[in-house]
């Protein structure tokens, strides 16, 4: 009893001692009344209101709210909650840079890209919780009767565990504990890869949908996530300092902006390959949708925000306009987006029923998809809810790292 | 424990979607055009008239292929899918969550959501009507006028589905998938 009694007194006091800023709602309205900032905050509420409305939506009618269909299950929510997963993966990456590979100049953005990559993930966990249908039972049954063989249970258990490391990494960080903090950083980061890896997987495993099936995206999730984590650490960094950089930061942006220009360099590969196996040889179910993804707008906005306008940037710049790299990962990030959107609806394009099932009407070409106003809502929201809980975040803890 | 498969003779379907009603009223699925378990597809005819592809016109009916190496098993995160005593694909609506990774998994577009439970629902070869009350066929097979279809145990070699498959030429859907599907085409 009394050995129980000293464990809960040093939980208590190791969570007292973890340094959080005592706020109030005076603090949380206390901010530089720039238009940019009212725009922003107005901006976040607006976000947040038309999350509440889309979840009650939701609620009053169900999958019916989204325009998703039979041919078409997995819309809008899927790829948002792999945008916001994305990010985390990517900020968790960046974030250990510093604190878990011991790389110095890193070391003023891992407390801040570690807690961002807290803050994505749940935006993320928020959104899907509206995509699945019975996400209570789902909680249920992951453990009781698990599908080892699904990649999605993979995924969300593994996700659930990296939430966990990067929580205590946090800690660790926020204590300045750095041994623990490493220690926590690794294991959450290996965590996270398996976990993002399988997110790929989930898409790798689909034997019937060529355009997407093998080892492609597993491997790609890993890759975008690291551009993504670097693409938001220029907006954290530009808005912390706005846009007029510290030395030491300097340093760190340009070493980022370095990095980026190889791995977009490589995603370009990538994508340039992936198409061009794609095509070559005409492979039915393959060549053809490869084919429309070429010719579809979404495409090329991925491709032209996500990869083209940033390298262009670093590379004219070498690497050192970071007010241009920091507009730069804007037009990233929502290229991303689209790079997101991209995926989950190109696996989808083709139909698997391929002959006509009712009369008056003609065989089904491709299956077609438009979020409804709900998807965009709870979309919004996700985003809302990680501006939000950002901001809280930069109010309750102290995020830059002292030197 | 019966291994249950069919077998469909689809060049004697004539597309009059007896089937397709007979299959929403037993089994209860709900109305709705995209709600329904087994379908017949169809192909316009090719060509111009007077010289029109007749055979390019053929009627195809599907379902689930109660595939013994199935997707929608592999995929489903709480093994909400599972192969019943006979071999049977079924959703375990109590299981199911929704993440519709096994409509996304399945090549045959088979599942759909069920309204009224929000959960994934598929063809069961009637296992909860018709053979749960001691008969011998499916709802599909019963109504057909041109005797498509012959519901049976595979692994009865007196049964007339392991007669026609010893002695008809056949051919499964998607086979390269390695679904190893049970439903299997005359030709």
């Amino acid at each position: 009893m009394e050995t129980v009694a000293k464990k809960s007194s040093t939980i208590k006091e190791f969570i007292r001692s973890i340094p959080i800023n005592k706020i109030g709602v005076k603090d949380l309205l206390n901010f530089e009344k720039s238009p940019l900032n009212i725009f922003l905050a107005a901006l976040t509420l607006v976000f947040l209101g038309l999350f509440v409305i889309g979840v009650l939506f939701y609620l009053l009618h169900g999958h019916h709210a989204y325009n998703v269909t039979r041919e078409h299950p997995w819309g809008l929510l899927i790829a948002v909650y792999i945008f916001f997963v994305v990010s985390s993966t990517g900020l968790c990456i960046v974030g250990s840079l510093g604190d878990v590979f011991g790389f110095k100049d890193y070391m003023a953005i891992s407390k801040r890209a570690i807690f961002g990559s807290i803050v994505t993930i749940v935006a993320g966990f928020a959104v899907i919780a509206f995509e699945i249908g019975h996400p209570i039972t789902m909680m249920i049954y992951n453990v009781l009767t698990p599908g080892l063989t699904s990649a999605i249970w993979w995924m969300g258990t593994l996700y659930g565990l990296y939430l966990t490391f990067m929580i205590i990494e946090f800690v660790f960080l926020l204590k300045n504990d750095m041994k623990s903090a490493k220690t926590f950083g690794l294991i959450g980061l290996l965590v996270g890869l398996a976990a993002h890896s399988n997110l790929g997987g989930v898409f790798g495993f689909l034997n019937a949908r060529t355009i997407s099936n093998g080892v492609f995206y597993p491997t790609y999730f890993i890759l975008t996530a690291f551009i993504t984590g670097v693409f938001i650490a220029f907006i954290m960094m530009g808005f912390r300092y706005k846009l007029s950089f510290p030395k030491e930061i300097q340093t760190m942006l340009s070493g980022l902006a370095k990095i980026q220009a190889l791995l977009i360099s490589i995603l370009i590969f990538f994508v340039t390959w992936k198409f061009l196996t794609d095509v070559y040889g005409g492979m039915p179910n393959r060549a053809e949708v490869a084919e429309h993804i070429l010719g579809s707008w979404t495409f090329w906005t991925e491709v032209i925000l996500a990869m083209l306008i940033p390298l262009t940037i670093i590379l004219a710049s070498k690497a050192s306009a970071y007010k241009a790299i920091f507009f730069a990962s804007l037009s990233g990030m929502v290229g991303i987006f689209f790079m997101r959107y991209n995926l989950v609806h190109d696996t989808q394009l083709k139909p698997l029923q391929e002959m006509k099932i009712r009369e008056y009407q003609l065989p089904p070409e491709w299956i077609h998809y438009f979020p409804s106003a709900t998807e965009i809502m709870i979309s919004l929201g996700g985003l809302g809810l990680c501006l939000a809980l950002y901001y809280v975040g930069t109010k309750l803890f102290s995020l830059d790292t002292e030197h | 424990m019966a291994n249950y498969v069919m077998v469909l003779d689809y060049k004697n379907c004539i597309n009059c979607k007896a089937c397709e009603i007979a299959c929403k009223e037993e089994n209860g699925v709900l109305l709705g055009a995209d709600k329904h378990r087994i379908w017949v597809g169809s192909n316009n005819p090719k060509g111009e008239w007077p010289k029109l592809d007749i055979a390019s016109a053929a009627f195809l009916p599907s379902q689930c292929q109660q595939c013994e190496n199935a997707p929608c098993q592999d995929v489903c995160p709480t093994n909400a899918t599972y192969y019943d005593k006979n071999g049977v694909v079924q959703v375990d609506s109590d299981k199911c969550i929704l993440c519709s990774y096994c409509m996304v998994a399945c090549p045959y577009d088979a599942r759909y959501v069920d309204d009224r439970t929000t959960t994934v629902d598929k063809c069961t070869f009637c296992s909860d009507t018709r053979l749960a009350r001691g008969e011998v066929t499916t709802a599909c097979q019963n109504t057909c006028p041109t005797k498509v279809r012959t519901f049976g145990d595979i692994d009865d070699p007196d049964s007339e589905v392991s007669e026609l498959l010893r002695t008809r030429e056949h051919f499964s859907l998607k086979s390269n998938l390695g679904t190893k599907p049970k439903l299997f085409y005359l030709t």
